[in-house]
C-alpha cells in the first residue's frame, strides 16, 4: 500500500507545472492534398482504387497497404452514403458534459470500401442502414479541411 | 541462431519539410527496398518500425500509424524505440527476428517527420531533461550537448577548430549524396563563424531537422542465398545504456558505446577493430559527436580522433573512411531514418554500390553506430561481405 493513498490534492505536494511547449502542423500528404482540394474546389469526394486488391480507399492512398502498388486510378464517391454505425456523445473532448449532445455516424460513402466518421444532423431516430448526404459549405468559406462538410443528415 | 543477411535498402530524400504524410514517406523508402532486391510485399513475414518521439509527428501511437506505409498490414509488426539510437536498434531488433528462426524476411522502416512539430521540435525534447530539477531552468536540447562538448575538449586538449574539421568533411561527403539537403562546401574558418547556438556549438556543428525515410530488408541464410549473389551478414549486434541521469556519468568519455562495440566485436570475431573494420558510419549529429564515437568505438585511442581526422585517415580515400555518407551533418537528420541510412551506407559500401561516395579498396567490414535518448544509449552492428 503505498503512502500516496493518504493524498487527496496533489496540488499540496510539491510539484513543477510542466507542458509540451508544442503545436503540431500536420500535411494532408500527396493523397491528402488532392482530395482536400477536390472537396473544396469541386464539393466530390475522391478515393483511390487498387484493382489488384479491389478496394476503393477513403480517404485516397498513393499507395495500396495489402499489396503496396502505387495507386494512380482515382474515383469519385459519394456524396451519398450508408450509416454503418451511429452514436450521441455527451461528453466532449475534454471530458466534460456537452450542452447539446452530437450524433456521430460511421458512413460508407457510395463506392468506397472504407468508411468515414463525421457529424450528424437533422436527422431525428437515424439507424444503422439509414441513407445519408452531406452538407457542405458554399465554396467561398470552404478551405479543404474535413469541416467543409458541416454534417450529414438523412436523406 | 541463424545468420541474417541485408539484401535490400531505399532512401528517401531527406528534407526540411516534407509534404508527404508519415506513412507517405515510409512506403516510398519500404517499397524501394523490396524492389531492390526483387521482393515484394507478399514475401515479408515480419515489420519493424523505427521513429523517435511520437511528439514530432504528433501521433500518440507512431508505429501503428506508419504502419501501412510501412508493410505493417495484418503483419507482426513492433516498434522498438531508443531516441536518437532508434535507427540502429530498429535492425538489431529486427535481427531478433530472423536470426531466432521466427521469420525468413524481416522489413525494417524507419521514419521521421520533425517539421511537422511546431515552433520547433526543441518543444519535445524539454521533456527529457529531468522535470523537477532541470526543466524549470528551461534547458534547450543543445545545452548538453555543449557541455558535454567541453568535457570532450577540455578532457583530451582537443580545439574548436580540430572539431570543425568533422563538418567540413561530412558536409563535403554529403554533396555525392542524392538525399542530402545539407551538403555544402565549407571551410573551417566557415564554421567557426557561423552562428553561435550554445557556445562553443556553433551553427555548421549541428546537424539539421529534417524529414525521410529509410528502409532495409533483412533475411534468413536461406533465403539470402537464393535471392542475392552478394548478401551483406551481420555478423554482430551491441547496444548498451548508460544512467539515465546525464550529470551522472563521464561525459568526457561514451563508456556505453565501448560497451554496444565490445558485444558486437566479440559476436563478429573482431579483435583487432582498426584493422578489421574498413569503413565506419558513426553517429554524427554534433561534429565533436563523430569523434567521440569514435573513440567509443575502440577505432582510435581515447583523445586521438581529432588527429586522424586532421591526418586525413578518416576521409573516403583515407586508411579508415568515416562517415562517407555524408552523415547526418552532410545528408540530413531524420532522427531513425538517419541511423538507419547509416546502416543502408554501409550495405552500398561493402556491396561496392555507393556509386560517387564508393571508398576504395573493396571494404569487406563495416560498422554502424547510432545514439541517442538522454545522450546515453550506444548500438552498433558489425556488417560484412563474403
Amino acid at each position: 500500500m503505498g503512502s500516496s493513498e493518504q493524498i487527496d490534492r496533489v496540488t499540496d505536494l510539491r510539484a513543477w507545472p510542466g507542458e509540451f511547449p508544442v503545436s503540431h502542423l500536420y500535411t494532408m500528404g500527396i493523397a491528402g492534398e488532392r482530395f482536400f482540394r477536390e472537396l473544396k474546389d469541386n464539393g466530390r469526394f475522391l478515393g483511390s482504387r487498387c484493382a489488384a486488391c479491389d478496394h476503393v480507399y477513403l480517404p485516397p492512398s498513393i499507395f495500396c497497404p495489402r499489396c503496396f502498388a502505387a495507386l494512380d486510378e482515382w474515383k469519385e464517391v459519394g456524396p451519398q452514403g450508408t450509416v454503418r454505425a451511429v452514436t450521441t456523445a455527451h461528453r466532449g473532448v475534454d471530458g466534460t458534459t456537452l450542452k447539446t449532445p452530437e450524433t456521430l455516424a460511421l458512413i460508407q460513402l457510395d463506392g468506397a470500401d472504407d468508411l468515414l466518421t463525421h457529424r450528424i444532423k437533422e436527422s431525428e431516430g437515424l439507424e444503422i442502414g439509414a441513407r445519408v448526404a452531406p452538407v457542405l459549405k458554399e465554396t467561398p468559406e470552404r478551405e479543404g479541411s474535413i469541416l467543409d462538410v458541416r454534417y450529414f443528415r438523412a436523406v | 541462431m541463424r545468420k541474417v543477411a541485408v539484401v535490400g535498402a531505399g532512401l528517401t530524400r531527406f528534407m526540411r519539410r516534407a509534404q508527404e504524410t508519415g506513412p507517405e514517406l515510409a512506403w516510398l523508402a519500404a517499397s524501394q527496398a523490396l524492389e531492390s532486391c526483387g521482393l515484394g510485399l507478399k514475401d515479408v513475414d515480419s515489420v519493424a518500425i523505427g521513429t523517435a518521439p511520437d511528439a514530432f509527428d504528433g501521433v500518440h501511437m507512431k508505429g501503428e500509424y506508419l504502419a501501412p506505409g510501412a508493410g505493417g498490414w495484418g503483419r507482426p509488426v513492433t516498434r522498438p524505440y531508443a531516441g536518437g539510437g532508434t535507427g540502429v536498434l530498429v535492425p538489431i531488433h529486427a535481427w531478433f527476428n530472423v536470426a531466432s528462426g521466427l521469420f525468413d524476411v524481416c522489413l525494417v522502416v524507419a521514419e521521421e517527420k520533425m517539421s511537422t512539430c511546431h515552433p520547433h521540435p526543441q518543444g519535445a525534447f524539454v521533456t527529457i531533461f529531468d522535470n523537477i530539477l532541470e526543466r524549470p531552468l528551461e534547458p534547450n536540447l543543445i545545452w548538453i550537448f555543449a557541455l558535454e562538448m567541453q568535457r570532450y575538449m577540455d578532457t583530451y586538449g582537443i580545439t574548436k577548430e580540430e572539431i570543425a574539421l568533422v563538418s567540413v568533411k561530412n558536409k563535403r561527403n554529403g554533396l555525392d549524396h542524392p538525399s542530402t539537403h545539407v551538403a555544402e562546401e565549407i571551410t573551417v574558418k566557415d564554421v567557426m563563424e557561423s552562428e553561435v547556438m550554445v557556445s562553443p556549438v556553433n551553427r555548421l556543428d549541428v546537424s539539421p531537422v529534417s524529414d525521410g525515410a529509410a528502409a532495409i530488408v533483412l533475411v534468413s541464410e536461406d533465403v539470402a542465398r537464393r535471392i542475392s549473389d552478394n548478401p551483406v551478414w551481420i555478423d554482430g549486434i551491441g547496444w548498451n545504456l548508460d544512467t539515465a541521469y546525464w550529470t551522472n556519468r563521464d561525459l568526457a568519455y561514451p563508456s556505453y558505446v565501448e560497451r554496444a562495440a565490445r558485444m558486437a566485436y566479440k559476436m563478429a570475431g573482431i579483435t583487432e577493430p582498426r584493422k578489421q573494420i574498413n569503413v565506419v558510419e558513426p553517429y554524427d549529429p554534433f561534429s565533436y559527436k563523430e569523434l567521440h564515437h569514435l573513440e567509443g568505438l575502440l577505432l582510435c585511442d581515447k583523445g586521438q580522433a581529432a588527429k586522424i581526422t586532421a591526418d586525413g585517415v578518416t576521409q573516403r580515400n583515407g586508411d579508415m573512411p568515416v562517415s562517407p555518407s555524408g552523415g547526418l551533418l552532410g545528408v540530413g537528420n531524420p532522427i531513425a531514418a538517419a541511423g538507419l541510412m547509416k546502416v543502408a551506407e554501409i550495405f552500398w559500401q561493402l556491396r561496392g554500390e555507393a556509386g560517387r561516395r564508393q571508398v576504395p579498396g573493396q571494404p569487406k567490414v563495416g560498422l554502424a553506430q547510432a545514439w541517442g535518448d538522454l545522450m546515453q544509449v550506444g548500438t552498433v552492428v558489425v556488417m560484412r561481405v563474403d
